[in-house]
């Protein structure tokens, strides 16, 4: 690998998503659970239809697909990659490490590091933070954070409340390290603040099919009530944390990404922070909460659609499964 | 913080007429109370009187007066 001289700044450089080709709309869950009509799943989750994974078809299918995406922008090559993070929480294996599989699948050198890492809602903010230690530390140049999951394998048909909230989808964000800084004594990513509280771990949870409980593969649990009030409690105060920890006040920041939960959880959230409507994204009508790519495919849209530009200060907060939240700024590269 | 005010903020979130609510009732009776309107309950509660309420105790909630009960006793022990 080549000696950098000189320190390098991790920024992000570009991300591209992909969405599985099934759907499951609104009419089709209210013809199933007759009780919640099509409106009122809309009104109250802002979820219109979610991309389901087909029967064959793995998180590392869709991660290969994101991360083509982004190689055929042109804004990098599969050669360029020095390390590989993959965020999942639905793996092909237990072993071996899904990222190797994917080093193979997408043409990445093989003295690239890689690794997996498993968080749910949080893990696009933690992947940063890795990417941003690996690159300014001088490990790698231009990490691929690829977030992929598969939760719909994990959903009983009987659930209203999961099937309802969750999609499959992935995201390939690439994190490149540059010589200059955002401005004087300002990183392109970071500060962060984490928060992690164990628990919580029974209120949102696949129990079967690992070590201790090994039966055939569960399904997902998820105590919505529970995890709405820990939303309550950790996400305000990690905004806070995080403005305190950046220097920042909340006027300073142009835009909000928090994690894609579900409407009604976001609009509560952005009211009791005081956020403008105008800085803060909704983005989940069109693929619903898709776990750890909820927060790229955001970002991704948000510039599509012209509401984030070139070097405007981005919060992007993370929280959910574990528990486990993350919240950073983003000072837009690209 | 009244009792009335409690049932006030259930019927809104169940979007039921005013003082169509006794506290008598069983929450599982009520067509309207489900997962979502569980949440905005939480919700309208954190919003009116800044209490988040614990998601689990309201999910154990039976009657609507436990649950405006549970919903006294969070708001007490705020202003303690």
């Amino acid at each position: 690998m080549e000696v950098r001289r000189f320190p390098l700044y991790a920024s992000v450089r570009a991300i591209e998503y992909h969405l599985p080709e099934q759907t499951l709309t609104n009419a089709e869950l209210a013809a199933a659970f007759p009780d919640w009509s099509v409106d009122k799943i809309a009104t109250k989750t802002g979820i219109v239809q979610r991309h389901i994974a087909s029967e064959e078809e793995c998180a590392s299918d869709l991660a290969v697909t994101a991360a083509r995406k982004l190689f055929a922008s042109g804004v990098c090559r599969p050669d360029d990659l020095d390390f590989l993070l993959f965020c999942t929480q639905s793996p092909d294996y237990f072993l071996p490490t899904t990222a190797c599989l994917l080093q193979e699948r997408l043409g990445i050198p093989t003295h690239a590091g890689a690794l997996d890492f498993n968080l749910g809602c949080s893990g696009f903010v933690y992947g940063l933070s890795l990417a941003k230690g690996l690159v300014e530390t001088g490990q790698a140049q231009n990490v691929l954070l690829l977030t992929a999951d598969t939760y719909s394998k994990f959903l009983h048909t009987e659930d209203r409340g999961v099937r309802t909230l969750f999609g499959d989808a992935a995201a390939a964000t690439l994190i490149q390290g540059r010589p200059d800084a955002a401005c004087v004594d300002s990183s392109w990513i970071g500060p962060f603040v984490f928060g992690t509280d164990g628990r919580g771990a029974e209120n949102l949870i696949v129990r079967h099919g690992g070590m201790r409980e090994r039966e055939s593969l569960g399904h997902l649990h998820m105590n919505g009530p529970e995890i709405f009030t820990f939303t309550l409690r950790a996400v305000p105060k990690a905004v806070n944390d995080l403005l305190a920890r950046a220097e920042k006040m909340l006027d300073d920041v142009d835009l909000f990404v928090f994690h894609q939960a579900n409407r009604y959880m976001l609009e509560h959230l952005r009211d009791k922070l005081s956020i403008p409507h105008e800085k803060f994204v909704l983005h989940l009508s069109h693929c619903g909460n898709t776990v750890s790519s909820t927060i790229p495919i955001a970002l991704k849209e948000a510039q599509t659609q012209g509401q984030l530009h070139r070097d405007r200060l981005v919060m992007v907060v993370g929280f959910g499964v574990g528990y486990s939240w993350g919240a950073t700024l983003l000072r837009w590269a690209c | 913080m009244l009792t009335g005010d409690g049932l006030r903020l259930l019927e809104e979130t169940l979007e039921l007429p005013p003082h169509s609510l006794t506290g008598r009732e069983s929450l599982a009776e009520l067509r309207a109370w489900d997962s979502l309107s569980t949440m905005g309950f939480i919700a309208a509660a954190d919003r009116k009187f800044g209490v988040p309420l614990p998601g689990s105790q309201v999910y154990r909630c039976k009657t609507v007066a436990e649950l405006i009960g549970l919903l006294e006793t969070a708001v007490a022990k705020r202003a303690a």
